[in-house]
């Protein structure tokens, strides 16, 4: 073996950069015929196609001429911006309390803080709706006393806070098992009060985790499609909402395709400075952690108090007050019909069949392009534009693709590889998120010593890095099928009857009058949350890494 | 490790027969029919129609009916299906505009076979079809109330859309937005048909005052808004149908609907749905498109129809569903003619969307 290795150094690096060009080429391809290139044949159609004919086309100009439009980007920013200020507010008291105190059921709150992940959008929304909507269990009473959350933006700030709560809770957690011990015992021998210890010793540190954590929540609010669509209404959507009004119901291409581009400059700018901050984060070296502390004192029991009962409301309640719908809807209503019903079989059937097959696809898309992340980290740059574009599928607006798609592929629009492709590019950054995070991890000795004696570089990943990064792998696979599950956006492509799948069938009936429809539709969302649920623990199993003070996969989140 | 490839390898073969079922030349002729999401009709008649008729169906799901449109519009370099369902009156001006739509070939019936289909509106020619749109059905967008909420209350029902905008009203009505949903553009059509143009928008900036409420589509007016789901509001535009419907999907086969239609002059608009063919299509798909448009007009769907799609028969002559007692036909509604959708209704649209939203 030995004699095959390179003579010099730049031949290993030739040799390295082809390795890179065939591990990249396949999610780069893959990116580009099913991303970029419709999105950007959508966007010229919008913006220097030919108009369509006999169409209504607004002549109201581009957006930023546009009072409507101007509210439309500058509530869209508001409400990513509040939501950030919201988490930090929240979740870093949350993060602290999980961090620093010991208590009973604290490894099972930590463990249901992925719960929200897990969820899909269409649940989540029905959730909110059902505790904070005007007859929900906690609206009406609010709504009694004069605060009705109906019309209000409250309602998409709670469904973004659902969602991204815990993403902020567990990136401060992470960041504060980041300090060590001993400085922070120094900081009060010289005689700071704890207070004073926190933000001069402990903040510098945590501060950057949070800040990754909020990069995503931001870019994950400023595009979020399917949560605003839901909880939005007319005044409080996002911008998102009115490129798919503009698009799939005006046709109003050039409008929408101006707003599409200021937004894709945005987003890109956005997702560059969040892979930009989530590599500094990458350090491997040993830390002793603050030892957690038991519950003592007022303080540290008011804490406790705030910081699970706040967690419980927002990102528990929601999921109780959906469930308790649905039991009524079982129990009391004819929500169990929907058993019997061939069409439930099918859907679920459809439903775990595309998942499972969207999930070899997008496990091989998110290995291929963590690895040509990590074969490419010595050039810097480079490194920075392709993690960041892992993102490109969770930012990009699904509204834009889906017709981009229709106007490049109309004749593979209703075949089922396009359909599991669609699902597979939404699905892969998950895994290739998590994967790229334990490689940054990993110590290079492994792999060299294992190069040392002889063995491939097929040979080293087979049996040294993906053992190794190996829950990462699952824990990443994991997120994608629960995210497929009830994935929304794919529902804005064609659809064929019989590839109905469970989100589908709660639209389906859901656009029926009847109580047995809305009952059926209570009882579909439960047992799609149920499975999604089901699918993350059977993949993501429980041997889960104990404790590694190394950093933990914090960044996984679904794109609400 | 050994688990997590056991589901990589249980994965990559649920793949393979997947990949294996993509589009196979089929012995019979291929149609490919594209509908809205709401279309729904029993698999054995359609199962006995490809039999039948030697033809294999794909039907795709276009979203919402002005959204299907909409797709078959940018499509239509490349038509992604052959034939059409769910295209009414009030989308049918875009739908030519958009130049997708093939003329009929002369094969279907005679007038003197359909006179329902002659006098179903002013937007057909005197065979009943109008730049190749076959009528299959129609319906009614009006105001439905919740009945438990007025008799609670105490309070009468309005007896006219001026009635409705007055104080006593206040709050109480949901409308799904004219722009993202075919009800809610059906509604405002009717105000603006029955008080005319410049009262019609008057009407609706006084209901904004009046705390009318928007949302996108008519599935979050019924199952958020409504207060029979569980919302705030008890009048909710929806159609002349949804009463019947409640009877039929409720738990204990109620004899009386708990909601019931609201007639109001001006606030009633008739619907008329139809199949057409698309340009594009092969001869052979074109004969077989022809062919599922009579089925749709067969006697057995046309019954089918009326409790899977909740609408009501184009054809004359089919019996009425029991449960369509529900669901009483109105005796005065608008219509538009097509010359005046083509001409006004993209202004009216953005009129509306100025005067109540922005």
């Amino acid at each position: 073996m030995a004699k095959r290795r390179p003579s010099s150094a730049a031949a290993f690096r030739s040799r390295q950069r082809r390795t890179v060009l065939w591990l990249a080429g396949g999610p780069a391809l893959f990116a580009l015929a099913l991303l970029v290139w419709p999105v950007a044949r959508l966007l010229w159609q919008g913006l220097w196609g030919e108009p369509l004919a006999g169409l209504p086309m607004d002549d109201t100009g581009p957006w930023w001429l546009n009072a409507h439009l101007q509210w439309r980007v500058g509530w869209t920013l508001v409400q990513a911006l509040a939501t950030c200020a919201l988490c930090l507010v929240l979740g870093l008291p949350m993060a602290w309390v999980l961090a620093r105190l010991e208590f009973t059921g604290r490894v099972i709150w930590q463990r249901a803080l992925m719960l929200p992940f897990v969820v899909p959008t269409l649940v989540a929304a029905l959730g909110i709706l059902a505790l904070w909507g005007p007859r929900g269990v906690l609206g009406a009473p609010l709504a009694q006393a004069g605060w009705s959350l109906e019309g209000s933006p409250w309602l998409l700030l709670m469904g973004n806070l659902f969602f991204n709560l815990s993403l902020v809770v567990r990136a401060g957690m992470d960041g504060l098992a980041q300090v060590s011990a001993q400085r922070v015992a120094v900081a009060r021998t010289l005689g700071a009060t704890s207070w004073r210890a926190f933000w001069r010793v402990e903040w510098p540190v945590v501060a950057p985790w949070l800040a990754s954590a909020l990069c995503l929540v931001f870019l994950y609010c400023f595009t979020g499609f399917g949560l605003a669509l839901v909880l939005g209404g007319q005044r409080w959507a996002t911008v998102e909402v009115e490129i798919y009004t503009l698009i799939a119901h005006e046709l109003a291409l050039a409008q929408a395709a101006s707003l599409a581009v200021a937004m894709l400059g945005l987003t890109a700018g956005m997702a560059w400075a969040y892979a930009w901050v989530e590599r500094q984060l990458a350090s491997s070296a040993r830390i002793i952690p603050v030892m957690r502390r038991p519950l003592h004192g007022l303080t540290a029991w008011g804490g406790w108090a705030f910081a699970l009962g706040g967690w419980l409301l927002l990102c528990g309640a929601p999921l109780l007050a959906l469930l308790l719908q649905a039991v009524r809807a079982a129990g009391f209503g004819q929500g169990l019909a929907v058993l019997d019903e061939a069409d439930t079989w099918l859907a679920l059937h459809n439903t775990l069949r595309f998942t499972g097959m969207a999930l070899a696809l997008a496990t091989a898309l998110g290995l291929l392009h963590a690895l040509a992340g990590h074969a490419m980290r010595r050039w810097a740059p480079a490194a920075l534009a392709w993690r960041a574009s892992a993102y490109a599928p969770l930012v990009v607006s699904p509204v834009a693709l889906a017709f981009g798609l229709l106007l490049l592929y109309p004749q593979w629009l209703s075949s089922l590889p396009l359909l599991v492709a669609a699902y597979a590019l939404l699905a892969y950054p998950f895994v290739a998120k998590a994967l790229t995070a334990a490689l940054d991890t990993l110590p290079e000795q492994y792999a060299q010593a294992a190069a040392t004696l002889g063995a491939r570089p097929g040979r080293v990943l087979w049996r040294v890095t993906l053992p190794l990064v190996a829950p990462a792998l699952r824990r990443g696979m994991a997120f994608a099928a629960a995210t497929m599950l009830g994935e929304f956006a794919v529902s804005l492509l064609l659809s064929r009857p019989e590839w109905l799948t469970l989100t589908t069938l709660i639209y389906q009936r859901l656009g029926r009058p009847g109580s047995a429809n809305l009952d059926a539709a209570l009882v579909l969302s439960a047992g799609l949350m149920a499975l999604a649920l089901l699918a993350f623990w059977l993949i993501e199993g429980r041997d889960r890494p104990h404790n590694d003070h190394r950093r933990a996969p914090h960044q996984d989140s679904r794109h609400a | 490790m050994k688990k997590y490839f056991g589901v990589l390898l249980a994965a990559l073969g649920l793949a393979g027969p997947a990949l294996a079922e993509a589009p196979l030349p089929a012995p019979q002729t291929l149609l490919r029919v594209m509908t809205h999401s709401s279309f729904d009709l029993p698999k054995p008649l359609l199962a006995r129609f490809e039999q039948e008729a030697g033809v294999k169906l794909q039907l795709i799901k276009g979203g919402d009916a002005g959204e299907m449109l909409n797709k078959l519009i940018l499509s239509r370099a490349a038509p992604v299906a052959d034939v059409v369902y769910g295209i009414d009156n009030t989308l049918l001006p875009r739908a030519l505009a958009g130049g997708i739509l093939a003329p009929l070939p002369q094969l279907v019936g005679t007038a003197a076979q359909r006179p329902a289909l002659a006098q179903m509106a002013d937007t057909a020619g005197p065979e009943g079809v109008v730049a190749g749109l076959v009528p299959v059905n129609y319906g009614y967008v009006n105001l439905n109330i919740d009945k438990a909420w007025f008799a609670q209350k105490g309070l009468a029902l309005p007896k006219s859309l001026q009635e409705l905008s007055s104080q006593a009203y206040r709050d109480l009505l949901v409308v799904p937005n004219p722009a993202t949903s075919s009800p809610g553009q059906a509604f405002m059509l009717a105000t603006v048909a029955g008080l005319g143009e410049q009262a019609a928008f008057d009407w609706w900036a006084r209901m904004r005052v009046n705390g009318v409420k928007v949302v996108k589509g008519w599935s979050e007016a019924y199952y958020t808004e409504f207060s029979r789901n569980g919302g705030s509001r008890p009048i909710v535009v929806s159609y002349a149908t949804s009463p019947a419907a409640e009877v039929f999907y409720s738990k204990d086969k109620i004899s009386t609907s708990p909601t019931a239609n609201l007639f109001l002059p001006g606030g009633v608009f008739r619907q008329v749905e139809g199949a057409a063919l698309l340009k594009g299509a092969s001869t052979s798909s074109q004969a077989a498109g022809v062919k599922f448009i009579e089925f749709l007009r067969s006697p057995s769907v046309q019954q089918a129809l009326q409790t899977t799609l909740w609408m009501y028969p184009a054809e004359p002559g089919v019996p009425q569903d029991a449960v369509m007692q529900h669901a009483q036909e109105p005796v005065r509604f608008e219509s538009v003619s097509l010359v005046t959708l083509t001409a006004q209704a993209a202004r009216w649209q953005q009129r509306w969307t100025q005067v109540v939203l922005k």
